[in-house]
């Protein structure tokens, strides 16, 4: 097993280098640069730049260096120093523009997988267990209606009846007076309860997902004989239900945590920009879109390793939690 | 100066008795041809800040400022401060303000809030109401012109400190021309506006220290439009000309040797050597001072930056140079505060919750209705002023690499025609839903018929399927690229693409990335599109859409013949009238602007649809010296002062 893992490490340093320079060369496709852009922006705003300020930015940022020069760069600082380069359109270290913001991130995001895993599974259980009942085809509802309304659009819809009906803007995660301050446990305090509405809304389309999954993986382990078997031979009905078809059930959530985390860090760009939520995604967006090349190259990366680390995990666990997994390999 | 103070206290026991109806705009005739010399305030007595001669214990600071251990006021202001003046007194009634308050702006950009950008921007010289119709000394106490317009003297204003209290000397003006401006490693190649012509005989201007308070700026050509420039053009600021030495010459290689320099160089994060990248990224231009780096940077705006990241945070600046009529140091308002909002339609939902106290930019016009309804509720108001430009005029690229595009557009006839097929009041109902004017710069005539009648004369015959055949004698099809960056953009370029279908054409539209489109207009490359132009409305600018209508003839004439093509003689005639602006003093350059207008509408160089535009402008409705006259942005330079009423 442990060098199973070791194996598995290591091939993450090809495939990250890979994904490294795919997605710098990516970045750098769209014509022009950050500076073209950053130009233009000005322009638009009547503001005139000399072209010296503009050739003293440009090396400034080292743009006017080849692509590969920079890329080597980028990489040299990362490996030797840990250092992620500088994030030119914020004017600041990469590593202070996302370290914030990214653990806001992981926090929604747990949070939002423990509730859809908290809610999503024993409703499935219910709904398989229950088939044709009121209940099933009440949550089968809901469940549709989760699925097929997008997030962003849900979390306008409630921004919306919120402001109408009681005039308070519901944005961000703070209330002004804690915006950039210093985390503590007021912080903490005066965050939660706004936690609420992006945690709901960003779970929404997975808890929906997960009842669907877990009631059709549970309906169909349900009528297996060794279901049938068991239950002929008396054992309990609870115990039955979760000794077996349960665990069976949510295998696939567990495969899943490989594209589960980047996905909830990265798929609540919408609905972070709608709720105005400072978090990842909407720098994402942002960067991709000025082209600030070493910021979205290393939030790819970032996320890249994420996904790697997810499906490594999710491969662990499943060798661990399903015995067909585990001594699959030993039969040969 | 002694001449005039008996008058000056009469005037000042005066003031002191109408002290609520007090005026602050001060103005001052337009710049002569004559020697004037021009004193800050002495040319209006009457708007001389209470008491600005001799006893000057009257001035007034902001409680904010009580107990900070900071020298008392009156030696924290220049011996003359700078009496407001930002807008001329038909654009706003002043009133005395009250201190206190943190104004809230929200932008969309990480570090770049442009709400912020011009309520800090000081140039040495200011026009109020950014009109460009009378120049003031702002950050200098006076300056003069010559009588052939080639020399500018001027006078800093004595007692000037940078916010951190050091006094601003002749030594941070020699820093910033003789060390940066003419240093070739740090301006490489010198702005335009700072060189006698923009042609190749053009010729750095000179630069001459008077005396420890005076310095000269003279050009080997008449040069009457360079103090328009330093007021308003492209929203110059006072850092060209002054630089804090004592903050920036740590990091000038002159000052302190390269060895010295290499750990911070280090640091930053550049190569060995690289000292030129180090002293950018320590500098603050006038445009990055909502930068991180301009946390703790000395400046001479009216409030300093003290905190960076998704909350940017402002301060007062003790140290600020302009009072009102009361003498009142200004600011009114202590603090600014700009938040960090996703998207636009954020900007919008928190003015409605009323958590925004001004917003200029992001107010498009169809927002309007939906802001007027909920005034009451939110505690602001929105404010109709003008816009300082055209908006997106119609350009069909003169030089595009094309003969029988060529043959077709650069007919003036078939220009005339198109604009004809405008109708400009459709436009003006449509994208600007009536807060515009249909523009009278080319004639406002809407005749279908006529202009149909001019493009069968022509020879664009149509062909069997109804549209107009090019003389090669396939269709002619006008392609419309048009820039993403604006969203009226694409609904004004419909309308057009209907309108001038009607001339049986073959119009097409599409939309492009904002950075694609500057690239392929800087190559040549697009035939039609949209864009705005300063010109016909600010009219000291030299930008009328040449680069965009013209972008080869446009080369040649800055190039001074070397690139691009030369242009016809009519095209020659509106260029040389729009540059000879710079050489003009302000009043005949005022004469010249309507025959530019006139060339423009003589030959339809462009198309310009409307004029009179409204810039809407949300503001918390407690704040004081706003007005809806005259252009929003010059209410936004007016920034120091606003003021919360109680």
């Amino acid at each position: 097993m442990l060098r199973y893992i070791c194996n598995r490490l290591l091939q993450l340093i090809p495939i990250l280098f890979a994904i490294s320079l795919i997605v710098f060369i990516i970045i750098q496709l769209p014509p022009g640069d950050f500076l073209t852009t950053y130009v233009e922006q000005l322009r638009l705003t009547g503001t005139e730049v000399a072209d010296s300020t503009i050739a003293n930015l440009k090396a400034q940022y080292g743009l006017d260096q080849p692509l590969y020069a920079q890329y080597l760069l980028w990489m040299k600082n990362m490996i030797l120093h840990g250092d992620l380069g500088t994030s030119i359109q914020w004017n600041m270290p990469v590593s202070e523009v996302i370290g914030d913001r990214l653990m806001l991130t992981i926090i929604i995001s747990l949070i939002s997988l423990i509730v859809v895993w908290a809610i999503a599974i024993p409703i499935g259980i219910y709904s398989a267990t229950h088939q044709y009942s009121f209940g099933d085809y009440f949550f089968s509802f809901i469940g549709f209606i989760g699925l097929a309304v997008p997030g962003f659009l849900i979390a306008l819809i409630l921004v919306y009846i919120v402001f109408t009906q009681t005039g308070v803007s519901i944005t961000g995660l703070f209330s002004p007076e804690y915006q950039g301050a210093p985390w503590s446990w007021d912080k903490v305090w005066n965050m939660l309860p706004r936690l609420a509405i992006p945690v709901v809304i960003i779970g929404m389309s997975g808890t929906a997902g997960l009842i669907r999954i877990t009631r059709g993986m549970l309906l169909d382990e349900l009528s297996k004989q060794y279901v049938i078997t068991a239950r002929a031979k008396g054992v309990a009905e609870q115990k039955l239900l979760f000794k077996y078809p349960v665990r069976m059930a949510i295998n696939p959530l567990i495969s899943t945590i490989g594209w589960t985390l980047p996905a909830l860090i990265s798929g609540e760009a919408i609905v972070s920009i709608v709720l105005n939520l400072p978090t990842t995604g909407p720098v994402l967006l942002k960067a991709l879109m000025v082209q600030d090349m070493y910021l979205a190259g290393s939030f790819l990366l970032i996320l890249s390793v994420l996904t790697v680390c997810g499906t490594l995990i999710s491969d662990i666990l499943l060798a661990a939690l399903d015995p067909r997994i585990r001594f699959g390999g030993v039969n040969r | 100066m002694k001449k005039i103070t008996p008058y000056l206290l009469a005037v000042s026991l005066m003031l002191v008795t109408v002290l609520t109806a007090c005026e602050s705009t001060g103005v001052n005739t337009p710049v002569s041809d004559s020697e004037v010399v021009k004193p800050a305030d002495s040319a209006q007595p009457a708007d001389q800040p209470v008491q600005a001669q001799g006893n000057t214990a009257d001035y007034k600071q902001s409680p904010f400022l009580d107990g900070k251990g900071l020298p008392p006021v009156q030696d924290r202001l220049p011996k003359e401060p700078k009496l407001t003046n930002e807008l001329p007194k038909d654009a706003l009634d002043y009133q005395i303000g009250t201190y206190g308050g943190t104004l809230r702006t929200v932008r969309t950009d990480v570090i770049s809030d442009s709400d912020l950008f011009i309520i800090e921007n000081e140039p040495l010289v200011n026009t109020p109401g950014v009109l460009g119709e009378e120049i003031t000394p702002n950050v200098v106490q006076s300056y003069q012109v010559s009588d052939d317009q080639q020399v500018f003297t001027f006078m800093l204003r004595e007692g000037l400190r940078w916010s951190d209290g050091k006094p601003v000397t002749i030594d941070d003006v020699k820093f910033a021309v003789e060390d940066v401006l003419f240093n070739k490693e740090l301006t490489p190649t010198l702005p335009l506006w700072l060189v006698s012509s923009s042609d190749e005989t053009g010729k750095p201007f000179t630069f001459e220290v008077v005396d420890e308070h005076t310095f000269k700026i003279s050009f080997d050509k008449p040069y009457g439009g360079f103090l328009i420039q330093l007021a308003v053009q492209g929203w110059k600021g006072y850092t060209d000309f002054l630089k804090p030495k004592h903050y920036l010459q740590q990091f000038h290689v002159k000052y302190t040797p390269l060895a010295e320099l290499e750990p911070l160089i280090k640091s930053a994060g550049f190569q060995p050597g690289e000292w030129v990248n180090l002293f950018v990224s320590k500098d603050v231009l006038n445009n990055e001072i909502t930068q991180p780096k301009a946390v703790g940077f000395p400046v001479l705006s009216p409030y300093i930056q003290v905190k960076a990241g998704d909350v940017i945070e402002f301060e007062r600046n003790p140290y600020y140079f302009k009072v009102d009529s009361a003498g009142n140091q200004l600011p009114y308002i202590d603090k600014l505060q700009s938040t960090l909002v996703q998207n636009i339609e954020m900007v919008n939902l928190k003015i409605l919750a009323g958590e925004v106290d001004h917003s200029y930019e992001f107010i498009s016009i169809p927002k309007v209705p939906l802001l007027k309804e909920n005034e009451q509720k939110g505690g602001y108001k929105v404010y109709i002023n003008n816009l300082h430009r055209t908006a997106n005029d119609i350009h069909l690229n003169l030089t595009y690499n094309d003969p029988v595009w060529r043959k077709v557009v650069r007919d003036v006839r078939f220009r005339e025609a198109l604009n004809l097929g405008l109708d400009k009041n459709e436009i003006v109902d449509t994208v600007f839903y009536g807060f515009a004017k249909p523009s009278e710069i080319e004639s406002i005539e809407h005749n279908v018929e006529k202009a149909n009648q001019i493009l069968d004369e022509i020879g664009l015959k149509k062909g069997a399927d109804g549209l107009r055949l090019g003389p090669d004698g396939n269709v002619f099809t006008i392609p419309f690229e048009i820039s993403s960056a604006n969203s009226d953009y694409i609904v004004l370029a419909q309308l057009v693409a209907e309108q001038w279908k009607q001339l049986g054409l073959d119009v097409t539209l599409k939309q492009i990335d904002g950075a694609l489109w500057t690239t392929r207009n800087k190559a040549n490359e697009l035939k039609a599109t949209i864009a705005f132009t300063p010109g016909p409305v600010q009219w000291a600018r030299t930008e009328w859409g040449q680069n965009t209508w013209a972008p080869l003839w446009d080369q040649w004439w800055n190039s001074g013949g070397k690139l691009g093509e030369e242009p016809p003689q009519e095209a020659k005639d509106l260029f040389q009238a729009i540059f000879a602006l710079r050489e003009l003093s302000l009043e005949e350059a005022l004469v010249k602007r309507n025959d530019i207008r006139t060339k423009i509408g003589d030959q339809y160089w462009y198309f310009i649809h409307s004029e009179d535009i409204a810039a809407p402008v949300a503001v918390n409705a407690r704040i004081g010296n706003i007005s809806d006259k005259g252009w929003g942005i010059a209410q936004n330079f007016a920034g120091e002062q606003w003021f919360f009423n109680k």
